[in-house]
């Protein structure tokens, strides 16, 4: 399976996401608590799946995701988790660069079919 | 008149108290909204695992379904080659899960049982028309052959993963409790115990259904024949068990049988 990066200031959030998906990945997922986390590990790691938090510290997810979409090289799905698909935050991050849009609170199944649907068969 | 140093410090130490009780407050309700946030997500979950739990459910009864469905085809295919003994594996199955509630529980409960007790003939498929339906006494070899059923049956459910532990009742369904029983000629606690229940069940349907040459004997007198072989034919324990159980129930489970 993908390798996976979690971002999201809330850290029971992240062991949530990472717990769910640990059963059907090779590896465990990577995880960050912010922006600037994030940049660092999508550096280190080299994801092809980031799961990204809209409002967090020091840098949120829209600014993370525009800065990762400079980068030339491969570049990952990224996956916004944001309160409502279609509001206006659903807007900036289409435009920040985000693939796909899942909805706070998430469902584990729909998580665990988009991570099926984006791995590749 | 201006305020005096001492009014203005008070009203400094004022705002600052006011600016952080107003932190504070936004603190607090920040971390509400989060633990209201988890609470959410957490709601989901529970609401997920149910519905996986339903699913799941619904799947194994299905899968269950057609286990059964399965075993009671081969059981008819194997009994539609007798004319006599009808529905014998069903009524034998009946009284064999009878004896198993009272004597270990979670023998009867296990799924497999059933299909060992249902199925115990199976390997009759690999036995001519002409030996099985021969009306005279067979010669050795023929009865070689006949006594290679259980062996036969064996072989063809260890081939299926669902069938597996009945297979120790296909093989042992001929064992006698002294040791004179074939293929093995297993004596007591050797002979596996759901194996040991079906002789006893396999004597009672035998004896009580009617044959050509015979009216089949009452429940009553066929329970006497059968503790007449405690120890010999029979586990002592199950015949022991086979007392507690009432003609009126035996009649009832013939019945549902048809």
């Amino acid at each position: 399976m993908a390798a996976v990066l979690v971002v999201d200031d809330d850290p029971f959030i992240r062991q949530l996401i990472v717990s769910t998906l640990e059963d059907t990945a090779r590896d465990r997922p990577a995880e960050a608590g912010d922006g600037i986390e994030a940049l660092e590990a999508v550096e280190r790691e080299q994801p092809q799946i980031v799961f990204m938090d809209l409002n967090m510290p020091r840098m949120g997810g829209l600014e993370a995701t525009r800065r990762m979409r400079e980068a030339p090289k491969p570049q990952p799905t990224i996956v916004m988790l944001t309160a409502f698909a279609g509001d206006e935050n659903a807007r900036a991050a289409e435009e920040a660069g985000a693939d796909l849009f899942l909805t706070k609170p998430f469902s584990p199944l729909e998580l665990l079919n988009l991570v099926d649907d984006l791995n590749p068969k | 008149m201006g305020k005096t140093l001492f009014e203005s410090e008070q009203g400094d130490k004022a705002r600052i108290d006011l600016d952080r009780v107003r932190t504070l407050q936004s603190d607090l309700e920040t971390e509400r909204a989060e633990a209201r946030e988890r609470e959410r997500q957490m709601e989901r979950y529970a609401s997920d695992l149910s519905e996986t739990f339903r699913a799941e459910r619904r799947r194994s009864d299905e899968l269950r379904a057609s286990y059964v469905a399965t075993v009671r085809a081969l059981t008819n295919a194997v009994e539609a080659r007798d004319a006599y003994t009808g529905k014998h594996a069903e009524r034998v199955a009946a009284y064999g899960l009878e004896l198993a509630r009272r004597l270990a529980p979670a023998l009867a409960a296990e799924p497999q049982t059933e299909f060992g007790f249902l199925l115990h003939d199976i390997g009759k498929v690999a036995i001519p028309d002409g030996i099985l339906h021969k009306a005279g006494d067979l010669t050795p070899e023929e009865e070689a052959l006949m006594r290679r059923h259980p062996v036969i049956g064996a072989e063809i459910v260890s081939h299926v993963e669902f069938l597996a532990d009945a297979e120790l009742i296909v093989r042992h369904h001929h064992e006698r409790f002294d040791g004179g029983g074939y293929p093995d000629g297993l004596a007591g606690s050797e002979i596996p115990l759901a194996a040991r229940i079906f002789a006893v069940a396999d004597a009672l349907d035998a004896m009580t259904t009617d044959r050509p040459y015979r009216p089949g004997a009452a429940f009553s007198e066929a329970r006497r024949e059968i503790a007449a072989g405690a120890g010999h034919q029979f586990d002592p324990e199950v015949v022991a068990v086979l007392d507690r159980i009432s003609d009126t129930e035996f009649d009832r489970l013939r019945g549902t049988v048809g």
